[in-house]
């Protein structure tokens, strides 16, 4: 625990990201500038540090996680976590994949376990569950109850109008984090 | 069959002049764009984001545990807008739900852990069974049990729905007494 307080400082914030101060931000991070964190989402980088690109959008709820696999405690060895660009996390989606591209969308209370590795252009639908140890091509798209599978033959267009809406708007009602200094 | 009380701790609440039981520990955003009609329960971590457009919620509401309530958004091609969402009265809406409508008419049953995709319209007397997930502006008609992911229609709902409702959300509200100290009444 003690060292879990030690690494709460070391976020790096890049100007121009909308990170409400509501959201709980644990161990090394980096967040790319133009991303959107909405309050109540939770990042924990436990394992190892995380990096989010830019142009994200990570909605309430959400938990991005990276943590020691089941069973194998502290080992040493560091795992680092890397969210590419135009990526969105919709509201309670649970992600710990360790490799995750562009362009992809977790939809709604989706969870993508640790060793699936997300290219770009994938949608994960609501409430699907992704945890074998797996690489998704890219375009894939997962969905409905039995997590039916199929290649989409353009990437989801990315969410740059949401992303100056929600930083237009995000301000007036939240407390924001400041970006580090360089 | 009567229903249990269900306590909570008083210090826990706040309850409006209106007979508004809110959790200290719900999430409401931009709280000025938030309406609550009355008689309405909000529990523990909520979240309702007034912030993105306005909300209105009717009278006799029951929004359980981890509940999320979010205006949808529409892109257009200048700009992504926030609709405001209407919920109507007797509305129960069960633990960790997302609802994304545009509109949720009166005497709606959101089960457990349902999606409720962007920019749905649930019309008056409908009900939607645990673990469903609705996707985009999809229209649930009145009278009707959606389930499944995607949901589709499974049953239909009899015709007393309106008064099993009413009577469901008013028996929630009668029987969730405050413990503890905290004003009498």
């Amino acid at each position: 625990m003690a060292a879990r307080s030690q690494q709460r400082s070391s976020v790096v914030i890049a100007p121009g990201s909308i990170i409400c101060d509501e959201c709980e931000l644990v161990g090394e991070i980096t967040i790319g500038t133009r991303t959107v964190i909405h309050p109540k989402a939770t990042i924990i980088a436990e394992a190892g540090p995380i990096i989010i690109g830019e142009n994200n959008i990570i909605e309430e709820l959400t938990i991005i996680e990276n943590r020691y696999p089941e069973g194998t405690e502290n080992t040493g060895s560091q795992a680092v976590m890397i969210i590419g660009n135009n990526n969105v996390f919709e509201v309670g989606a649970h992600i710990e994949a360790l490799k995750i591209g562009d362009n992809n969308v977790v939809e709604a209370k989706a969870e993508v376990g640790r060793h699936v590795e997300l290219t770009s252009g994938c949608i994960i639908g609501a409430q699907c569950v992704v945890n074998s140890d797996e690489f998704l091509p890219e375009n894939t798209v997962i969905y409905g109850s039995g997590c039916a599978r199929r290649v989409q033959r353009e990437r989801p267009p990315p969410q740059n109008l949401q992303i100056d809406f929600l930083s237009k708007i995000l301000p007036n009602y939240h407390y924001l984090k400041k970006p580090t200094k360089q | 069959m009567e229903l249990q009380d269900i306590f909570y701790n008083n210090s826990q609440y706040i309850e409006t002049a209106s007979g508004n039981k809110v959790s200290r520990q719900s999430v409401l955003c931009g709280s000025q764009n938030i309406v609550i009609n009355g008689k309405t329960v909000i529990m523990t971590d909520c979240v309702i984001r007034g912030d993105l457009a306005n909300v209105r919620i009717g009278r006799h509401c029951v929004i359980s545990r981890n509940a999320v309530i979010r205006p949808p958004f529409k892109k257009f091609s200048r700009g992504v807008a926030f609709f405001p969402l209407h919920i109507g009265d007797h509305v129960f809406v069960d633990e960790n739900s997302i609802v994304n409508a545009a509109q949720v008419g009166s005497y709606v049953h959101i089960g457990k852990n349902c999606v409720i995709g962007r920019r749905c319209i649930l019309k008056d007397c409908c009900a939607i069974a645990d673990n469903t997930v609705l996707p985009p502006e999809a229209v649930v008609p009145p009278f009707t049990l959606f389930s499944g992911s995607p949901g589709k229609i499974t049953a239909e709902l009899p015709e007393c729905t309106q008064d099993l409702m009413i009577d469901v959300t008013t028996n929630y509200y009668q029987h969730f007494r405050p413990i503890g100290k905290g004003k009498e009444r």
